[in-house]
């Protein structure tokens, strides 16, 4: 589904991602993990279609076109979709009415009718037990006031709401107390199938004990330096980054 | 020969027309006239004018040769520009009361000629203006203990091909316990070249309610001064909506006075504006009187070589102690020539008060626009939605719902066509 190949992208004159390889296939998790400034958010930030980040070299291949040339909004409406690490305030757009203009949206890039209210609703019903939200949060502005837990739920509704082929959770663990992280991590399993494909940015194991990667990667300096399964992300949590730092400086 | 053109002397022409259209035998006129030439056309050295050039464009356009300009007007009989509203309509056909074009359906409103006003010295120049060549002082009352039904629409009509130097004026008395939306807008042909040099008043008896709402857009060759004064007794309410779209150079002179303790006064202004528009608001929240609160909200979305100007006074007087007065004005710049002065000025000399003033202008939050597109929304919806969610929040308070979805619409389409 995704195939990235040497990535190298940076901001301004720093250059972050120094050649990331990575295949991602239908039905499968991966988890990124890696010390602070290694690059994670960066990653996810450019698969997303962040503007402020300059590509130098690579390609990125989704579901066989050139994901690098596409518009954020393309990228939505292909399937793209990234839980943001900080989602963003906007006073005075509902999350209904947002959302009801970006479903729309996608579908008619699909070729699908739009949807009408009474379908909308009811939609909408379905895919808030699922992270347990509730319509009182949704009718007001767009993460306005919320808390960390009510803007990564809401994050998580959006994800259920859109239905992505590819999702990127960029520390979506982050800021979450133990209740708010189960919920989120069972909204994310619900969406697990074998149609389409999770990459999970995170820097603790806590999050990975909720959603089973199959597999993990280590992010270093922009590079990917590890590969492993789920015991690879235990190891981490025990011994921390510092034997992978060693063992590369060895090599 | 020089290709130069001699510098108009406006002040030289304001007084031969003066003398022309037979006012040099009206004292109040006179006295009017003799304040404004002491003070003259405010220049870019003047405090309250400077980021204004109203003069120089005055220089350019004022036609003052055209005295009867109502002669052989015929303006439609409706003189609507909001749908299916019922109103009371006082009607100034290119500066002229008019008549004809008039029309009362609430008996609780009254009209008649009125007493002219004394010249004061420290009025706004161009208020002295109007109060020497106005044609007549247009009183309205609405006793005590009254609830009109329909609100009063007070219409600029212009429609003359040659250039229209207006100075209507009105006061409307509004009695104790009495309610009243007050609606006003300038109309008429897009290519009716005018200076409306409006001056008036409200005087909003104790406990009445007013909602008061302008609506400026256009036509773009539009001058206008708008001096405009709400006195508010105690316990009295008052609501001032002004919306800016359209025009060539609008100058609104918005001044509250609270002269009454438990005054409760909101002030809202948007501003949409593209091209040359410049649209500048100069308010004021004078606090005589303890007791009183007062919030005053200004936004504005410039575009292309537009210019909006902010200048927002608060006056809380040495009596007015626990007064509550707020302001807020939040700027967004969309073209790469288009501009914002914004200027709060509060004096306070009360010691038990509480007030707060602040103002922004930026562009629009790019990581707010990148959240709406990476969920599928293109870049124009995206920036239209965050336009009208700016701008909305000056509309949400309007208690007349016609008017209010009216002002939506118009916002809306304002949004889509023009940014």
């Amino acid at each position: 589904m995704l195939t990235i190949k040497n990535l190298q992208a940076g901001i301004g004159d720093k250059q972050i991602l120094t050649g990331i390889n990575l295949e991602v296939k239908a039905g499968e998790v991966h988890a990124i993990m890696g010390p602070n400034g290694s690059g994670k958010s960066t990653l996810a930030s450019v698969l997303a279609g962040r503007e402020e980040y300059e590509v130098t070299g690579g390609q990125v291949d989704y579901l066989g076109k050139n994901l690098l040339e596409m518009d954020p909004e393309v990228r939505a409406r292909e399937g793209v979709f990234m839980a943001f690490q900080y989602p963003v305030e906007i006073p005075g757009v509902s999350t209904i009415n947002f959302m009801k203009t970006a479903l729309n949206q996608i579908r008619e890039h699909r070729g699908l009718p739009t949807l009408d209210a009474v379908s909308f609703l009811q939609l909408m019903k379905e895919k808030m037990k699922l992270v347990e939200i509730d319509q009182s949060l949704l009718n007001r502005s767009l993460n306005e006031g919320f808390s960390g837990g009510e803007k990564k739920r809401n994050e998580i509704f959006q994800m259920a709401m859109l239905e992505p082929r590819l999702a990127i959770l960029d520390e979506t663990d982050s800021g979450l107390d133990i209740d708010a992280l189960r919920i989120v991590a069972n909204g994310v399993n619900k969406l697990r199938s074998k149609n389409n494909a999770i990459v999970l940015v995170t820097h603790y194991q806590r999050l990975l004990e909720h959603i089973v990667p199959d597999f993990v990667h280590v992010l270093y300096k922009g590079k990917i330096v590890k590969s492993g399964t789920k015991e690879l992300a235990l190891e981490l949590e025990a011994k921390g980054y510092d034997w992978i730092k060693n063992e590369l400086a060895l090599a | 020969m020089s290709t130069l053109t001699e510098k108009r002397n406006l002040t030289e022409e304001i007084q031969t027309a003066f003398i022309e259209r037979g006012f040099e035998h009206d004292s109040n006129r006179n006295q009017a006239l003799e304040l404004f030439l002491a003070k003259g056309f405010p220049g870019p050295k003047s405090e309250e004018y400077k980021f204004t050039p109203i003069t120089r464009l005055l220089e350019k356009a004022l036609d003052l040769n055209n005295v009867r300009a109502t002669e052989n007007i015929a303006a439609p009989v409706s003189l609507s520009i909001v749908n299916e509203l019922k109103c009371n309509v006082v009607a100034f056909v290119n500066g002229q009361f008019s008549k004809d074009h008039s029309v009362l359906l609430d008996e609780e409103i009254r009209i008649q000629s009125g007493a002219a006003d004394n010249a004061k010295n420290e009025s706004d120049p161009f208020d002295l203006l109007n109060q020497a060549f106005t044609n007549e002082v247009i009183e309205i009352s609405i006793g005590s203990k009254k609830s009109v039904r329909y609100p009063l629409a007070i219409i600029y009509y212009f429609d003359s091909p040659k250039f229209v130097f207006a100075n209507p004026r009105w006061r409307c008395k509004v009695g104790s316990q009495s309610s009243l939306t007050v609606l006003e807008y300038v109309h008429g042909p897009a290519s009716s070249p005018y200076f409306n040099n409006k001056q008036s008043s409200i005087e909003a008896g104790e406990n009445s309610q007013i909602e008061y709402i302008t609506i400026q857009n256009g036509p773009a060759t539009g001058i206008e001064v708008n001096n405009t004064v709400v006195h508010l007794s105690a316990s009295a309410q008052a609501s001032c909506f002004t919306f800016t779209f359209d025009g060539q150079l609008i100058r609104n002179n918005l001044t509250l006075t609270i002269d009454g303790q438990g005054v409760d006064a909101h002030l809202y202004g948007l501003y949409l504006l593209s091209k040359n528009t410049l649209a500048d608001n100069h308010t004021v929240a004078d606090h005589r009187k303890p007791n009183s609160f007062s919030n005053e909200l200004y936004k504005g979305v410039m575009d292309g070589n537009s210019k909006g100007v902010f200048n927002g006074k608060i006056y809380v007087r040495p009596q007015a102690q626990k007064t509550n007065a707020f302001q807020s004005n939040r700027n967004i710049l969309l073209g790469s020539t288009s501009t914002v002065n914004t200027k709060p000025q509060l004096e306070i000399w009360a010691d038990d008060v509480k007030c707060s003033h602040g103002c922004t202008a930026g562009q629009l939050d790019e990581e707010a626009l990148f959240y709406l597109r990476s969920r599928g929304i293109s870049k124009e919806m995206a920036r239209g939605m965050m336009l009208y969610a700016f701008a909305g929040e000056t509309i949400v308070s309007i208690k007349n719902e016609t008017i209010k979805s009216f002002m939506d619409g118009l916002i809306s389409e304002k949004l889509n066509k023009t940014f």
